[in-house]
């Protein structure tokens, strides 16, 4: 079974058709890139595959559970369980630490572990700015924290919407670098993208327009290795 | 195009727009209604001040009239008189308006049937005068003794048609001699007897007890003293003293020109006395001290209580609206930012802020104003049952603590909007 | 970490990280719970300073003898009924017919220092007598004897026990006084001769007798009434009365400063509480995206209202303790200026301003948070 299966989706706005009847798979492990300009759709999918939309109609299966129909009350508690968010403006709290934002999340999942959350910063190779302030921190720190964030409390799928989209070349590597070596320890990955170079490290990518599944296409260098590791 | 995007944001922010407006407009209700009470209660008070009874008494000169303190008799020196038909005068002076209530007071002694000595006082009840400005008033002890408690019977009516035989007697007096309303007493003076009915008997909780109050005809024909009247008590609306009164009080012909016209054109208890004597024929008109100086001690007071909890409520007021101002305008941040990035100069966007907030504010300014006005006659009727009087010195002084107030509000977030980098706005940081 | 201690971690940062914004609401509430603690304080305490005020009014009991005359031990005797903070002055006075200048005058023995206290309206040219042979002249008589401060005037005194029909020579008793000042009082005080009572006993050489007694008490009316009633039935000899023009009048002008005080103080009040929500309304719309990434991480509605009102109520907590000392230094700059003297702190108060400045930022909280969290949190994150 598919960790995430998407049958015949539609999201109708009026008479705008943003999706449209869109079948998709995600296999547990995968990486994958999701493509399309502007308009395709791609937040659409990205809101409904993270919890925070509804389809118009269709089924969205995750874990085998159908998640279209649920109460926005459940639905917020499958994305704290199940969901890692990653927005391409952070989205930090500003007046919460590196190490408190992370907390935040252990924090509405469960119970709050610094320790745990420290070594989450540690991952992303962050643990000495752990005690700084959002304002304190560059723009790749800022998005390293909120991938720390979104791994602490092991999601199945980890969500990623323009990941890169405001930093600069160097901290786009340190990012997709992160996605690899999150992809090498186990963890799926969907990254809405407009950036090719970033789509096509993904193992696969589908690409969106229109509303429709355009095409997909699969990465034959794919390799998962590590290819820019700056620790 | 720039009333364009100012009636946009008034239109589109509507809500926001009509917080900041809701908000001005309370504190210019508060400023308003605080202001108008503030600058009223000083006249409100003094005519509540008012039931203290007369504050100047007008005797004759050169007399000392050696009238009794509680229950010590004095001795009565005849000689010196006012004169009743000058009565009328009082109310002509400069500060006539000032003048709330007066009466006219002639003492006689008299011999009731058994032999008992009384005295006769004769004065204005409820006189119904009719003032060459047209004006009417109702003068005498039944507004200026309206501490007397009715024990008996009712107040003298000195309308009615049978005014001239009756009389009210003191509780005290009363009681001695077992006198109860609707008995006639026969009382024999000098020169003439009188047949009078008592219509009240009144507990005044002092040497006014032991005495009978009649109109003043009826004690001037018993005491044989036609036309004649021993003092005059008058209850005036004053200002506290000051410096120059009480140098005036002394001698109004040691002031200079100035002064004096000063002095005299303020409603100093002084200064009404003086002119009080200016009418009335060789009369002395002092203030009685009892009365003047405690009105005016709690005049001051109660008026610089009320200024310092306007001055409060209008700090209070005015960092309500600020903080107000300052949290919405920095709300904005993203559209600004863009606004710069397109291009807008900051002087271009402070104005853009500055002009809606000012719209705004007049608005609000405006609807806070009438509602002020409504919550100080809110005040007045509940408190002193009369409406409060509208200065217009209100109106700027509101006008110009809105706009002041509304704009020290926009200082700090236009100082912050300027300092915006477009770029960091707009990337949502 | 236990969960609760985050949740304070995360409301403390909020409020010492974005300090700020957080000044600024923070005064707001503190101004709010300032006024409320402020005027309520004054509110209660107005009577009690005003009342002092109208005792320049001067006496509004008076003691007279049941039967003929007193002493000072049944004066003493009736005050010791009236609860002795409230007692501002008893004076006892004692009249007798004296000549001057062979003129018969009324003098009035007292106690110079108790009439300062009863009687703060006289006003005195020179100084009350404060030695023996010192005389205080009423301002009429000092025209008709043509007086001035510091002249020397005998005033004698015919023994009442001798018989005036005999033919036998009456000595009168005689003492040579000192004017000390002159009385003005534009009443009937002005036609008299006030003397310390040691003086009058000495003249007329008969002690211990008073014939009436003035008291100014700071009691409203109802208790004034009280007063009196117990007095007069409890001492035989001592007859209490109210001074009903003073009383009376009194309790009218003070109900309806109270009254005045009372309306300013609500509306004043209201006004504040509704500015003091607006502020919190506009501070809590500001972090709508805030609470649209709380909810896109996981958090429920009731958790983020928890946190929010978490923030407000301590913010109003806050708020209201240094309102609270505001308010009471407020309160007491007031009436240091208005009254010149200071007022009493009242504890139970500041529960109160605290719990009032609590519900009210919670209240003002609440609202808008609740508005916020039905927000789609993918509208908020997009960035609108």
């Amino acid at each position: 079974m598919s960790l995430l299966e998407l049958k015949g989706i539609y999201k109708i706005y009026g008479d705008l058709h943003a999706l449209d009847d869109v079948n998709m798979k995600v296999e547990k492990g995968e990486w994958l890139s999701i493509m399309g300009p502007s308009g395709s759709g791609k937040s659409t999918m990205m809101n409904i595959i993270g919890c925070m939309d509804k389809p118009s109609k269709g089924e969205v299966l995750l874990d085998g559970v159908d998640i279209s129909k649920e109460s926005p009350k459940n639905l917020t508690a499958i994305r704290r369980d199940k969901i890692g968010l990653i927005f391409q403006q952070f989205h930090l709290v500003n007046y919460l630490t590196a190490i408190e934002n992370v907390m935040l999340a252990q924090y509405y999942h469960s119970v709050p572990d610094e320790k745990e959350a420290l070594e989450a910063l540690d991952r992303v190779g962050l643990a000495d700015r752990a005690k700084h302030l959002p304002s304190q921190l560059s723009g790749g720190e800022q998005q390293r924290v909120c991938v720390a964030r979104a791994l602490i409390n092991y999601p199945e799928i980890i969500l990623a919407d323009e990941p890169t989209g405001n930093l600069d070349d160097a901290n786009e590597k340190i990012v997709v670098d992160l996605f690899h070596k999150l992809h090498n320890e186990g963890t799926t990955l969907i990254v809405v993208t407009h950036d090719p170079e970033v789509a096509e490290v993904a193992q696969r990518t589908v690409w969106l327009r229109n509303g429709k599944l355009h095409k997909e296409t699969v990465n034959e260098n794919f390799t998962g290795e590590i290819r820019f590791d700056k620790n | 195009m720039f009333f364009r995007m100012i009636s946009g944001t008034l239109f589109r922010q509507w809500k926001k727009m009509l917080m900041i407006a809701f908000t001005i407009a309370l504190g210019a209700s508060l400023a308003t209604a605080m202001l108008s009470v503030m600058l009223d209660v000083g006249d409100k008070v003094n005519q509540e001040l008012k039931t203290y009874g007369a504050n100047i008494t007008v005797m004759p000169k050169e007399s000392s009239v050696l009238s009794s303190l509680y229950e010590v008799e004095g001795e009565s020196s005849a000689g010196a008189y006012l004169r009743e038909d000058e009565l009328g005068k009082i109310k002509t002076i400069f500060w006539a308006f000032n003048i709330v209530d007066y009466a006219p007071f002639v003492n006689t002694t008299a011999k009731l049937d058994d032999g008992t000595e009384v005295t006769a006082v004769g004065t204005w009840f409820n006189h119904h005068m009719e003032l060459p400005t047209g004006e009417q008033l109702d003068a005498g002890v039944t507004s200026m003794r309206n501490w007397w408690s009715i024990v008996d019977g009712k107040w003298l009516d000195e309308q009615s048609s049978d005014s001239g035989h009756v009389a009210m007697v003191g509780a005290a007096l009363a009681q001695k001699l077992g006198i109860k309303s609707g008995d006639r007493l026969h009382i024999s003076g000098k020169e003439q007897d009188a047949d009078l009915e008592v219509v009240g008997i009144f507990d005044a909780g002092g040497d006014e007890d032991d005495k009978i109050f009649m109109p003043v005809d009826t004690a001037q024909a018993i005491g044989d003293l036609e036309g004649k009247i021993d003092s005059i008590e008058v209850s005036a609306i004053t200002t506290p003293e000051n410096e120059l009164a009480i140098k005036a009080a002394k001698d109004p012909k040691s002031l200079t020109i100035a002064q004096y016209e000063t002095w005299y054109c303020t409603a100093y208890a002084s200064s009404i006395c003086y002119q009080i004597q200016e009418v009335i024929t060789d009369s002395v008109a002092s203030p009685v001290r009892q009365v003047a100086d405690s009105e005016g001690a709690i005049l001051e007071k109660t008026e610089l209580l009320m200024t310092l909890i306007t001055i409060l409520s209008l700090i209070g007021a005015a960092l309500g609206i600020c903080n107000l101002v300052t949290a919405s305008v920095m709300e904005r941040s993203a559209e600004i930012g863009l606004m710069k990035a397109i291009g807008a100069q900051n002087a271009a966007v402070s104005g853009l802020v500055l002009t809606e907030i000012i719209i705004t504010a007049i608005i609000g300014g405006t609807v806070g104003f009438f509602a002020g006005w409504g919550f100080a006659q809110i005040i007045g009727h509940t408190v002193f049952g009369s409406a409060i009087s509208m200065r217009p010195v209100v109106i700027p002084i509101v006008v110009v603590l809105v706009l002041i107030v509304t704009l020290l509000g926009c200082i700090p977030a236009i100082r912050l909007l300027l300092k915006l980098r477009p770029a960091e706005v707009l990337h949502g940081k | 970490m236990k969960k609760r201690q985050m949740y304070f971690r995360m409301i403390t940062a909020s409020l010492l990280r974005r300090r700020s914004r957080m000044i600024v609401a923070l005064l707001s509430v503190a101004i709010g719970a300032a006024i409320l603690s402020g005027l309520v304080t004054i509110y209660i305490d107005v009577p009690r300073q005003m009342g002092a005020q109208f005792r320049n009014y001067g006496a509004n009991m008076i003691f007279t003898p049941a039967d003929g005359s007193f002493t000072s031990e049944d004066i003493t005797n009736g005050a010791s009924y009236i609860d002795s903070k409230d007692i501002v002055g008893v004076t006892p006075y004692r009249y007798e017919s004296v000549r001057i200048h062979e003129l018969p005058v009324m003098a009035a023995g007292t106690d110079m220092e108790q009439v300062k206290l009863t009687s703060p309206y006289w006003s005195v040219e020179g100084g009350y007598p404060t030695g023996s042979g010192q005389l205080l002249l009423g301002a009429s008589l000092a025209e008709k004897f043509r007086l001035g401060v510091g002249d020397e005037v005998t005033v004698s005194y015919t023994p009442e026990f001798k018989d005036r029909g005999s033919d036998e020579t009456v000595l009168d008793n005689t003492a040579d006084m000192k004017v000390e000042g002159i009385l003005e009082t534009g009443g009937p005080e002005e036609d008299y001769v006030y003397l310390r009572m040691s003086d009058l006993e000495e003249l007329t050489g008969i002690s211990g007798k008073t014939d009436l007694a003035e008291l100014s008490i700071s009691a409203k009316s109802d208790k004034l009434k009280e007063y009196a009633e117990k007095i007069s039935s409890s001492v035989p000899a001592v007859s209490a009365r109210l001074v009903k023009r003073v009383t009376e009048s009194e309790s009218t002008v003070l109900t309806k400063l109270q009254a005045l005080v009372l309306l300013v103080t609500v509306i004043v009040l209201a006004l504040t509480m509704i500015c003091v929500a607006t502020t919190m309304t506009a501070v809590v719309a500001e972090r709508r995206r805030e609470i649209g990434l709380r909810k896109a991480i996981g958090a429920s509605n009731s958790g983020i209202i928890k946190e929010f009102m978490g923030e407000g109520m301590l913010l109003g907590a806050v708020g209201g303790i240094i309102g609270s000392v505001l308010g009471f230094v407020f309160a007491q700059q007031i009436s240091i200026n208005v009254f010149s003297s200071s007022i009493s702190f009242m504890p139970l108060l500041v529960p109160i301003t605290i719990l009032v400045s609590v519900a009210v930022t919670g209240i003002s909280c609440l609202l808008p948070v609740r508005s916020a969290t039905q927000i789609e949190p993918a509208l908020v994150l997009k960035g609108e």
